[in-house]
């Protein structure tokens, strides 16, 4: 976060600002690589390292995730002795909308089902989500382009098997979210309400109002618990994961408590990884809109135990985070504002990029206004651009406050009122591109182990499109909970920590440190004796 | 513009506001919330924070403010002098049990309703549900809705429920409304969305299926 201290100062900005000022012409677009070259973070100089050892040693990585990666493990096996023992035939790690999704299909197949999570069921980053979830349902739609748009929107990065499946999944993602309860905005004819959004070809989003995350949360969340087979441990975060006699296979995980900290060995056929993403490592000094416990934890067991992870030096910063009030520093104005047709203007009064390019582009294009001088400046020196809410008041009055309830309120209680006051806004750390490589099955390359959601990767490529994260999450959820469920082996004979012991002998080998044990857990500033390194 | 009058603002002026928060004396600044001022002051065993913007319902506290007492979210109360907060436990397990699945048409949901929540009915207009509620929520409206069977109707008004479920503690009938609120939207939702475009295309793919046999489409159902 350099060059951050030139801008106009904000209230100096605020009285200049006219909701009804000519804007002036969009300027000449610029060449997108050299844009996203100069300006994403992605590409910040020192940002990026070599993994040294496992399964992606030579490859680039986010230097704070690289060092969680290649860190020691908090137990070995001495721990392992007495400490008490449950057998599940299915393991879900982590309690989001993935987590849920796997869980609730694991068990309608039949499996007994323990879902632990490391705060409460459903604190999660799908609660936030506010814009929708994409699925190719409208007559001028095919799955066909929603695969394009995917694969295009993520630089064609992606996995086109996994993108496939994923959008050919999208209808039947929203019959069964529908029969678990899930209410979606209607037409006056019946029709879902799609709306368009940044890098779909056509309107393809489906939504519940702003509320889309938190509508699909609460319903998952409450058929989890009202389900007879899925046992649910929260303030429940995996520390390890377990594997057999030489190392090769997932048999289950080493879960401790927040409440008591004592440690608890869960012995399983096969382990749901649904950890989600890592914006509390706020990488490269960012904020983020991400929920406390988004941590990369899942990342870092995966990887110890020997699976293939991806796309390590890609995270999208989503453009529109909110800079003032305080509080709310890094929280996201969803992209459906933008869709609706808010714009972005800088400190000079002037748009300057098209607000509906990729969330890379728009990212870069606003940390470079904000570079070059033309940004608006807070108190503490950080700098951002208007989202322009009251224009968009102006020409569509009372659009906000019916279709997004959820920006309205959350700004009401610091005294701004988006109608009136455009939003200052500056890119956050928003969502993890890559993650575990997976099947089409959310299989990940170790046996025994899958991983769904956002800590999984190969879907998006190096740029997620806006509604395609909650599309993902239900589809390989109820892919791996189906999976993990077919899995009928007889179960682990031994469980051990033969794959600890593996990559300690790498970093020994490689001269690593060793002094930062992880996982992460939570971020260090929110730690307060609840859990103790 | 209410610019100046808003806390954050006023945060930058760095003015000291003394409270306590589980029973531990914390010095934090004007603008900060309760989580913030908590992390600050290195309040131990902080199990119940979330997202941080209002929407996942952990960060549970009850707040005595002179003569006041009320509960609410910790990450959308701003601190206050001679303030005292106390976070609260997660809720217990819910009592009232049913599956979708269990339901066979929409036909007898009212009489599965009250089968379910028997105590729904017996609601005494207290009030505590509303008072309780961090959204401003006319819970108790939801309740009656819900209890003459106007599921609809209910569940819209349960549309901002982030499920912090204090509500529930609140009632003396323990008719725990913010699970009367979603089930409201559950059936709804369940017996009555049947969107058009949605219902075509999956025809469509259906026959595709048939026809073609198109790779890439399997439901993972049979």
């Amino acid at each position: 976060m350099t060059a951050m201290t030139k801008g106009i100062y904000f209230t100096e900005a605020l009285a200049r600002y006219r909701a009804d000022s000519e804007l002036g012409p969009l300027p000449e677009p610029v060449d997108v690589y050299a844009l996203l070259n100069a300006y994403h973070p992605d590409y910040l100089r020192d940002s990026l390292v070599k993994l040294a050892v496992g399964a992606n040693a030579g490859d680039s990585c986010q230097r704070e995730l690289a060092e969680l990666l290649q860190a020691e493990a908090f137990i070995d096996e001495a721990d392992l002795a007495g400490t008490p023992v449950t057998d599940i035939d299915v393991l879900v790690i982590g309690g989001g909308g993935a987590g849920c999704a796997a869980a609730l299909m694991a068990a309608e197949k039949g499996a007994r089902v323990l879902l632990a999570t490391k705060l409460r069921l459903g604190d999660s980053n799908t609660v936030m989500a506010e814009g929708g979830i994409q699925a190719a349902i409208e007559p001028d739609d095919s799955i066909q382009q929603h695969i394009q748009d995917t694969l295009r929107g993520g630089h064609h990065a992606g996995d086109p098997a996994l993108v496939s499946i994923m959008a050919a999944d999208g209808p039947e993602v929203l019959r069964w979210l529908i029969q678990q309860g899930m209410q979606f905005e209607q037409t006056t004819g019946g029709d879902l309400h799609t709306r368009r959004a940044g890098g779909l070809s056509t309107p393809r989003l489906v939504h519940c109002r702003d509320y889309t995350g938190l509508e699909m949360m609460r319903v998952l969340r409450e058929a989890v618990i009202q389900h007879r087979s899925i046992e649910v441990w929260e303030q429940s975060p995996a520390v390890e994961l377990l594997s057999n006699e030489t190392g090769q296979k997932c048999v289950g995980a080493v879960l401790t408590s927040l409440l008591d900290g004592r440690l608890r060995i869960v012995r399983t056929r096969s382990v749901i990884l649904a950890t989600g993403g890592l914006g509390r490592l706020h990488l490269n000094g960012f904020p983020t809109s991400n929920h406390l416990g988004a941590t990369g934890d899942g990342l870092v067991l995966a990887y110890r135990i020997g699976a293939q992870l991806r796309e390590l030096d890609s995270f999208q910063y989503h453009p529109t985070g909110l800079l003032h009030p305080a509080h709310l520093s890094g929280k996201l104005v969803t992209e459906g504002v933008r869709a609706a047709g808010t714009l972005l203007v800088n400190a000079l009064g002037n748009r300057f990029i098209d607000e509906l390019q990729p969330r890379d582009v728009v990212c870069a294009a606003i940390l470079r206004e904000c570079s070059e001088g033309r940004g608006i400046r807070v108190d503490d020196g950080r700098v951002g651009v208007w989202l322009d809410t009251p224009r968009l008041e102006r020409a569509r009055p009372g659009l906000l406050e019916k279709q997004f309830p959820n920006l309205m309120t959350r700004t009401k209680i610091a005294g701004v009122d988006p109608r009136k006051q455009p939003l200052l806004t500056h890119p956050t750390l928003h969502y993890q591109n890559g993650g575990v490589v997976i099947d089409v099955n959310g299989a990940t390359t170790v046996p025994g182990l899958y991983a769904v959601g956002e800590v999984a990767g190969g879907i998006h490529g190096r740029n997620r499109l806006m509604g395609n994260a909650l599309l993902d999450i239900i589809s390989f959820g109820r892919r791996a909970g189906a999976a993990a469920t077919a899995n009928r082996d007889r179960g682990p004979k031994k469980v051990t920590l033969e794959h600890v012991n593996r990559l300690r002998r790498a970093l020994t080998i490689a001269g690593m440190p060793m002094t930062l044990r992880s996982p992460q857990v939570l971020p260090d500033y929110a730690t307060g004796g609840a859990w103790n390194r | 513009m209410t610019i100046k009058n808003s806390p954050a603002e006023m945060a930058d002026e760095s003015r000291p506001v003394a409270l306590t928060i589980n029973g531990l004396a914390v010095s934090a600044q004007e603008g900060m919330t309760v989580v913030e001022a908590a992390w600050h002051g290195g309040v131990p065993r902080l199990t119940g924070v979330g997202c941080m913007e209002g929407v996942c319902g952990s960060c549970r506290i009850m707040l005595r403010r002179g003569d006041i007492v009320s509960v609410g979210l910790a990450c959308q109360t701003f601190v206050e002098n001679g303030a005292e907060v106390i976070f609260l436990p997660p809720a217990s397990a819910p009592r009232h049990h049913y599956e979708l699945s269990d339901f066979k048409d929409g036909w007898d949901i009212h009489a599965r309703f009250q089968d379910i929540f028997p105590e729904a009915a017996r609601c005494r207009h207290c009030h505590g549900c509303n008072v309780s509620c961090p959204k401003g929520i006319s819970v108790e409206e939801g309740v009656m809705q819900a209890s003459a069977g106007r599921f609809r109707d209910a569940g819209e008004i349960f549309f901002e429920c982030v499920m912090c479920e204090l509500c529930d503690g609140a009632c003396p009938e323990l008719i725990a409304p913010a699970h009367v609120g979603l089930f409201s939207r559950r059936v709804t939702a369940h017996f009555h969305l049947r969107p058009p475009n949605l219902i075509h295309r999956l025809e469509e793919l259906r026959q595709d299926k048939l026809d073609k046999s198109v790779s890439y489409i399997d439901d993972g159902d049979d």
